[in-house]
Parts: structure tokens; C-alpha cells; sequence
């Protein structure tokens, strides 16, 4: 496997430019050395690039968990190009593919990933998670089997979505979202945006979603929840939100996708899901949590945990093809890559509101 | 089905006693009429009864959870028995039959039973769960179905100890514990350790227990555990004895069973627990905890609740018949059916400690 995309700000001779983050609130488009093309890589033209939570939290803080910026990193890890380059072992893919990048390198040698759930592997290589560099650049070098080419009427842009609708999807796998579950979506921000879209094309026949902001309950019910409902930050409003929650649903909630990740949303979720439903922790708001555990455990409400996705590309790609996801809706704002520009663009993603996904066009 | 076992405690001329819970800290034997044997039920002779944590709870705080006793009640249901004579469509049982109860009556009809989770039932009638009364009795009557003959060599107290067995079986079922399943086990007292009698027969290739007394530890050492680390109260040691855990391990920890169900506990048993395994919420010590939750979903370890149980005693009684199961060692004091022995046995059940599993004998 190649290196993937990691490279060194220090060569000035370097033709490639990226987003680097050099401190906080502090992002450069600077040059970025791409490393040699390994026989199973591709080189790839970024073409768009979309900011997450996460990114925009690294700007922020210098950090997301325990993942701590030492030195200056690129960021960015939404996205889709064009091949310029192919390894010589390369098979499936031609210069002058369209291509969806999967950001992380799994090391595909420890038990885990042998097992398959290489969305955990303790080596693993993610753009824009340090000490990895991002991909929001104009170039990146990415092992081949992680490209995945674009159907026809595929845009890039869709194709840089296919990151967190994966979240989506392997949430919807992990909770086994089907055609008999009634699903609650706490949360009407982008991933809880994405969790609908993915929910309903699982075949959820029931889809109740809930936010603070109106105007973010106006564009999940324009993308297709059945119901919505305005709900507080307050923790006592619980029990009277769970009853509206539950008369909105007008059946039981079979399984909450909590998108947020506070101790108000995991208890909405918690109480508002039926005995032996499931509860999916998507959001990561806070570290711990203070939540009613004995009494969903006591019904056997089970929590599942969401990190990242695996094996889902070409899921995405089969659902955007046929229309069974339509992804473009939650791209509110458009970028280009200059440094007026990013910075603009993260400040656009940093205040949330209506900005729900912010594309740079390369 | 039959009423199961309700009866009032009226009228003098009746033969049948039973230990009534009257009011906090007070247990009076009297008078117990039972209903009339329907055609699908049996009348058992009580010959075993067991004393759960949640009987001393009632009779203590005349409360557990939402389960609020306000008229006396006859309490216990871990229980086994003869029986003394079947209902007219009863086929399966004969008079003199060695038999365990299941305490449970689901109803049956609803979705949640016809789904085979009928443990989750919510118009479950249940021993010693007001306002049903429970089976610590000279006699009850009960559906046939819910009475299981004892294979030859099993006794009447192993019959009634498969009640508690049954949380450990329907625990190692729900998390899927395996021959490669290495297992944690939090908190040595008796829902601990037939936890871990339980996940032995399962296959568990290794299981280390924790808890706070040094007893209950030697016990759990005597009884099978590869390890012990002993643990405290305190929310600062979780750090550490986590790592102490691993150790003793030797291994990733795949599942942790916390039956204890504190806020403690479960950090501890969340952060053992490997990327992608399971933590089990048994015990049901506080409501609303304060947890790790999120760095817990983000390395997929799901938390899955149990309630009771469902189908699981003959597996019991095969497991105990084969001597895949030895429960005898759990019961460490015995008493008779009498006014103040009755008062003795809660009072040292209660006690804790050197306490397992106090049974009466009747």
C-alpha cells in the first residue's frame, strides 16, 4: 500500500498547494510535497472537497479527543477527483477516472482488520487525523483499492458526500434499520440530515426527527421526515419531549440515531426508544455523559457505538446512482480554493444555522 | 392460562401460609388462599426458595424502581417444588414431580411475546413483583408450561437456583459469549458469580473477576476465575485498575458483564473492554449514571441491557444435570420455613458478605 497522501510542507518546489492548519483559527495554502506513487496508488486531482464537524472543531481547538495537533497538519477528508496517475499494479482504475476517496488506511494485517471491522484498526491512517495530513489539496496520493470510481451520473460533489453518508450507512447496518423500523433521529444537523436520507433508503417506513433549530427541522422535513418535532437543551424537558416524540411517531420507536451526543439527546433517545429497540451513538458532543443506563438496560434498550464506516462506497455510490439518495440538497455553500476563500469557508461551516455542508470546488 | 398463584390472605381456615412482606423491615407468615387450578395450571408444594437482592430491596424500601408495593405481598421467586396436582389439559407433569419455576407469565398476545422476547411483556405477571404475589409459600398454583421437571440427579435447591442461573444464560446469550470470548466480570456477589458459572459452560476460555471484598473475591477464585483484581469505590481508580484488568487478562477483554451497575463500575467495565466488544448491564445499583459513554461508541463497544431472562431453563437444567454447572457452592445458609427464622434468613441476606445465596428449605 502506498503512503497515502502524506507529505511535507518543506519543499518550496513543490507544485501542489493544500489547506494546512498552523495554529488555531489559522489556516495557509501552502505547498505539500506528495510522496512517490507506490505500485498499488493512484494519484488523484482533488476536485471537491466538503468540511466536517471534525475539521472545523481541529481549526477550532487544535484537537478532537485525543487527537492533538503537534505540527502544522492539512486538513480535509470529504472527497472525490480525477486519476492523473496510476500505480503499476493497478487494475481497476484509469487515468481520467472519476473516483470517491475512502480517507482512511486500515494497516489490513491485525485481527481486527482481518475480521473485517478495520473501521477500529489501532494503525489506522486517516486524512486530516494527526499526524495524517487531509486531503483538502490539490493533489493527494491514495492507495487504489480506496478510490472508487464514480458512476456516470454521479457528480463529484456527491462523490465527496459519500464520507458522511457512509456514517450513515454503517450506522443504519450496525442498528439493522429495515422496512418494520420506526426511526427516531435526534439532531437535524448534517450527519442527522444524512442519517434520514440513509434510513429511508434502508426501507425505515417511520422517520421522526428532532432539533433546537427550526430552521434545520424545515430542511429535515423537506428532505422527507414524516415528523418533526421542536425539542429544548434543557435536561427537564425530557419526559414531556419523549410523549411528543412518541404521539409524533404514532408507533413505537424501534431505533434513535442520537446525532448530537449530549447527555439530554442520549436520555431523549434512551427513553423514547421501545423495549428491546436500539439506541445508535452517533454524535460525539460530550466525553461523559450522566444518562438514565439501568432503566434502558432494564428494557433492553441497547446502545450501539458508530465509529466512522467500513465497506460502504460502494453502497453509497449504488444509492446515488439510482436516486435513492439524493445528497446534492445538503450542499448549502460553495468555495473555491484560495486562501480568501478557506478561511471564509470555515468560518461559513464553523456557525452552523444554515450552512449544513460546505463544499470546496478544486 | 391459569391466575398463577394470586391469592388473598383472608380467610382463617386456610392451610396454605406464605411469607408476607407487611410493611418495611416486617415479614409475617400467615394465611395464603390460592386460586383455583385451571386446567393448564399445577399446584406445587414449595420445597426450595431462594432470597434474591430484590426481595431484601422490597422489604426494605417496600419499593424497586417503579415497583411500588402497596398492599401486602407475599414475597420470593427463585423456587422449586412436588407437585401435588395438575390441571385436566396438563400433560407433560404428574403428581410428585421434582419441578423449577419460571416465575414469569407473560401474556402472550402482544407483538413483544409473539417475537419471543417476552421477558420485555408489559402486562408480565411475575413473583413477588407487586401487586403479584411471590412463591416463598407452602404451596402456589402455576402454569405447567412455567414448571420444569427436574432431571433425576438435581435437587430441589439447584432447581430453585435456576432462577438467578437463568440471568447469567440469557446474559452470555445476548452478549455471545463463545469459546474465544475472554470475559470481565465487575462486582463477586451472587449475580457475579453465576455470571460467571454461566460464561464458563458457555466456553469462555478466560474470566477475570473484580470486585471490592476480599471474600467474595476467594470465592469467585475458588469457583473458577482464571484472575481477580480487587477494586474500590472510587471513580479515580478507574484508570488504574483498568490497566490492572488488562493485565490479569493477558488479553483483550471482549465482553465485561458489570452487575454491580454504578457509575464506577461501568467506566471501569467501558474502558476495559476492546474496540468492537460488549459491555452487559446486569446489575441495577443506581438509575441515571455518569459514564464514558462517547470514547465507548467510538471504539464500538456496545452496551447491551438484560431483563430477566427468556427460554432458558432447560438449559439450565441441562447444564446442571451434566455438571457443566455447579451452583450447591453458592448457598451458604439454609433456614427453615418458620416466623422467626423467616426474619433471620432476610436479615443475613441482607448482610451481604459472606452471604451468597441464603435458600430456604420447606
Amino acid at each position: 500500500m502506498g503512503k497515502g497522501g502524506m507529505c511535507d510542507g518543506e519543499k518550496k518546489e513543490a507544485e501542489n498547494m493544500a489547506a494546512w492548519l498552523v495554529a488555531k483559527n489559522t489556516l495557509k495554502i501552502q505547498p505539500c510535497q506528495l510522496p512517490p506513487l507506490g505500485s498499488h496508488d493512484v494519484k488523484i486531482r482533488m476536485k471537491a472537497v466538503g468540511i466536517c464537524g471534525s475539521d472545523v472543531h481541529y481549526f477550532k481547538a487544535m484537537r478532537v479527543a485525543n487527537f492533538i495537533l503537534k505540527e502544522p497538519m492539512v486538513l480535509g477528508h470529504e472527497c472525490a477527483g480525477i486519476i492523473e496517475e496510476v500505480g503499476s499494479e493497478v487494475k481497476h482504475l484509469v487515468v481520467g477516472d472519476r473516483v470517491a476517496l475512502e480517507p482512511g488506511i486500515s494497516c489490513s494485517r491485525c485481527n481486527i482488520c482481518k475480521d473485517g471491522r478495520y473501521n477500529l484498526c489501532e494503525n489506522m491512517k486517516f486524512f486530516s487525523s494527526p499526524p495524517y495530513n487531509g486531503s483538502l489539496a490539490n493533489q493527494v496520493v491514495h492507495p487504489a483499492d480506496l478510490c472508487f470510481k464514480l458512476p456516470e451520473n454521479v457528480s463529484l460533489e456527491e462523490g465527496a458526500m459519500c464520507e458522511p453518508l457512509s456514517v450513515g450507512i454503517h450506522a443504519c447496518r450496525r442498528a439493522n434499520v429495515g422496512p418494520e423500523t420506526n426511526v427516531l433521529i435526534v439532531g437535524a444537523g448534517p450527519i442527522g440530515l444524512i442519517m434520514m436520507l440513509a434510513a429511508r433508503a434502508f426501507g425505515a417506513p417511520r422517520i421522526v426527527i428532532v432539533d433546537v433549530d427550526d430552521y434545520r427541522l424545515s430542511v429535515g422535513k423537506d428532505l422527507g421526515a414524516d415528523q418533526f418535532v421542536k425539542v429544548s437543551t434543557s435536561i427537564q424537558d425530557v419526559d414531556a419531549e419523549v410523549g411528543e416524540i412518541q404521539k409524533a411517531m404514532g408507533a413505537q420507536v424501534d431505533v434513535a440515531f442520537d446525532c448530537a451526543g449530549f447527555d439530554k439527546t442520549m436520555s431523549t433517545a434512551l427513553n423514547a426508544t421501545r423495549a428491546g429497540g436500539k439506541v445508535c451513538l452517533v454524535g460525539f458532543g460530550h466525553s461523559e455523559m450522566t444518562v438514565p443506563l439501568t432503566p434502558a438496560a432494564a428494557r433492553e434498550v441497547d446502545i450501539v457505538g458508530i465509529f466512522r464506516y467500513k465497506n460502504t462506497w460502494p453502497l453509497c455510490l449504488e444509492l446515488l446512482e439510482s436516486g435513492k439518495i439524493d445528497a446534492k440538497r445538503l450542499i448549502t455553500h460553495r468555495f473555491g480554493f484560495s486562501q480568501e476563500e478557506v478561511v471564509e469557508a470555515f468560518e461559513t461551516s464553523a456557525r452552523g444555522g444554515s450552512a449544513i455542508k460546505v463544499m470546496f470546488n478544486l
